[in-house]
């Protein structure tokens, strides 16, 4: 390799400085037609902003604008530019034994202790390690978000509280047929971030003979949460005639007519169920909050 | 759609100002176009007489008889009610049915009668009254277990209209764990003949729902849509896969009525919809699908079934990581 003999100057003739095309004039025309077109496009995106055109225009514009000089650009790089290989000579890279025999001499007169290689390698192990965990606390910590508070715990559910829909009004017992279901919310937290994520609650009436062994189910309603105790989705599927709800992400089905025990899926527990009552004019209200924490599981739960 | 004043002079130039303008907002860019489509206005029934107690009548309207329309034939039978949004008709009464023809409920009774007991009969009974579905003691058949058929006397015109039109009944197996909809069986007049002579022998609401589009709220629709239905359907109204082998059918090429019958009825599997959600309400969300759900804009292109990321996904891979494999093979081949 050292005794590399120098090249001859590079002159036009040279074959490796020839353009791939064999007709380069044409292959240039092309390229410029690409290029006039592409550029085209990319006013007619501007028309089409400007007047407001369908969705689809800007895309297809844009996109294709792009699309074309990016093939102009290529086809210029593989068929216009000089073909190659080109060879580019370099001295050789390893020092020679009189060198490093130099610099380890120099190294020592100095004092310097020869470095052993695994304690190097041990230290330098140990500080990435360190680094990266100081590193990968930071963005776990941030993840976390704001304290949950009491969220896990309770809801706003309490003694009293009405049971309204997702307009706001109450729902009334006799109105309310056999068969039917519906989310609802604390009286006055429909429209809240928190009474539409903890609170909510799904009341299902269901034929009073169907539910002689539960409690708090007046004229056959009965109130489930709506977050599932696996991961927390809201179980939204109601299936009337199987008597099932069903959990939508990873098909937990909680029996109605059974205290929502559970009788598929990964869900570990029931869902719990807020006890209600009917006052004298069939509004449904809660008798009390819900009697565990719902959602799923936590590690402080009791 | 809003187009801006035409400015006179030159697009191109304007054009191209606007290329270099408008690259960097191009991610913003939006365009929507509202189409609306809606039934032909409905009229009550003129041959029958005025509602009979039309003072201080305080009712909810949520698709049962109690509400402030109410109308009574001759003979003290109701045979409409609802009030501007939906009107609930008894099969007899309901219009559009077609011309040519006689419709007298005695008509449509005997045609209805001779339907019965040509189709239905074999399992309903001659009665209507169907066959007890196997259950525990003490508690209330579960209806769809095999080895039994509904009983038709207490389920309403709704619900019989809902079953023939969509092509469920007359059913093709006793086996099935959910009939399909499939094209109907029996034409509109013939359904509307064998609910006639239902109605007339046992008669029961829910009736005929017929939903008066105009006016629709469809955004209050969206809300309601995404609250009740979503659920089980899916948010594009496609319909997915339930528990034990039942599924929540699509709701493409479903007509108002059917959807409204199936909310205030309940077919199958599905919750009954009566009291908790008003007749303005109903009607929202029959638009809501009607419009949107069955005409979706996609502004994307095309909508690939509204298949969500699983069809997007599938397309994506094909197509683009296909395309830029072969873009990347040309640019990487020596030439």
């Amino acid at each position: 390799m050292s005794e590399a003999t120098p090249r001859e100057p590079a002159t036009w003739s040279d074959p490796h400085l020839q353009p791939a095309a064999k007709h380069p004039d044409t292959v240039e025309g092309v390229i410029g037609g690409l290029f006039f077109a592409g550029f085209v496009l990319f006013a007619l995106f501007g028309a089409a902003f400007w007047q407001n055109w369908a969705a689809w225009t800007l895309g297809a514009t844009l996109g294709g604008g792009m699309l074309l000089i990016g093939i102009g650009i290529t086809a210029w790089g593989k068929y216009l530019m000089p073909r190659g290989p080109f060879v580019e000579e370099r001295h050789e890279l390893a020092s020679s034994p009189e060198d490093v025999q130099a610099m380890t001499n120099a190294l020592v007169e100095r004092g310097a202790e020869p470095v052993r290689r695994r304690k190097l390698l041990g230290g330098l192990l140990a500080a990435g390690m360190g680094v990266f965990g100081i590193v990968a606390l930071f963005p776990l910590l941030r993840s976390l978000g704001p304290k949950p508070g009491t969220t896990l715990d309770t809801t706003d559910w309490a003694a009293g509280t009405y049971l309204v829909d997702a307009f706001g009004r109450r729902v009334n017992a006799n109105e309310i047929g056999v068969g039917t279901a519906m989310t609802v919310f604390p009286e006055g937290l429909q429209d809240t971030d928190r009474g539409q994520g903890v609170d909510q609650t799904f009341l299902i009436r269901a034929a009073k003979v169907d539910i002689q062994g539960m409690q708090n189910v007046p004229n056959g309603f009965v109130a489930y949460s709506k977050v599932c105790t696996h991961a927390g989705c809201p179980v939204g599927l109601y299936e009337r005639a199987l008597n099932l709800l069903v959990c939508p992400c990873h098909q937990s089905m909680f029996a109605v007519l059974d205290s929502a025990n559970v009788v598929f899926g990964p869900a570990p527990r029931p869902l719990p169920q807020l006890p209600i009552a009917m006052d004298r004019k069939g509004f449904l209200y809660a008798t009390g909050p819900y009697p565990e924490p719902i959602g799923p599981g936590f590690w402080e739960r009791s | 759609m809003h187009r801006r004043r035409r400015h006179h002079r030159s697009l191109a130039v304007g054009a191209m100002l606007g290329t270099v303008a408008l690259l960097a907002i191009a991610p913003f860019a939006t365009a929507g176009a509202a189409t609306g489509h809606r039934n032909a206005a409905h009229r009550p029934p003129s041959h029958v007489i005025p509602p009979q107690n039309p003072e201080g009548y305080d009712a909810y309207n949520s698709g049962t008889p109690d509400s402030s329309i109410r109308i009574f034939n001759k003979k003290g039978q109701l045979v409409v009610y609802g009030d501007s949004a939906v009107l609930y008709y008894a099969p007899q009464y309901l219009q559009g049915l077609p011309p040519g023809e006689q419709h007298s409920t005695a008509a449509l009774y005997s045609l209805g009668q001779a339907l019965y007991q040509a189709n239905c009969q074999a399992c309903h009974g001659p009665t209507a009254n169907g066959v007890p579905f196997p259950h525990k003691a003490g508690q209330q058949p579960r209806p769809g277990s095999p080895g039994g058929y509904p009983d038709l006397q207490v389920v309403g015109p709704a619900t019989i209209d809902f079953w023939i039109e969509s092509g469920r009944m007359p059913a093709t197996s006793t086996q099935d764990t959910q009939p399909v909809r499939r094209p109907a069986r029996l034409d509109h007049l013939q359904a509307v003949a064998i609910e006639t002579y239902l109605n007339t022998n046992w008669p029961v609401t829910p009736y005929v729902p017929v939903v008066n589009l105009q006016g629709a709220d469809l955004a209050d629709g969206a809300t309601l849509f995404s609250l009740n239905c979503a659920a089980c359907h899916t948010i594009t109204g496609d319909g997915d896969a339930l528990a034990n082998d039942t599924f929540a059918p699509s709701m493409r090429d479903i007509p108002a009525t059917q959807v409204a019958e199936a909310l205030r009825t309940g077919p199958a599997n599905m919750p009954i919809f009566t009291g908790n959600l008003t007749d303005q309400q109903l009607r929202d969300v029959v638009a809501y699908v009607v419009d949107k759900i069955q005409h979706p804009e996609n502004p994307g292109g095309a909508g690939l079934g509204g298949l969500g990321p699983v069809g997007e996904g599938f397309v994506g891979l094909a197509l683009g990581v296909g395309l830029l494999a072969l873009i990347g093979f040309w640019i990487g081949d020596r030439s």
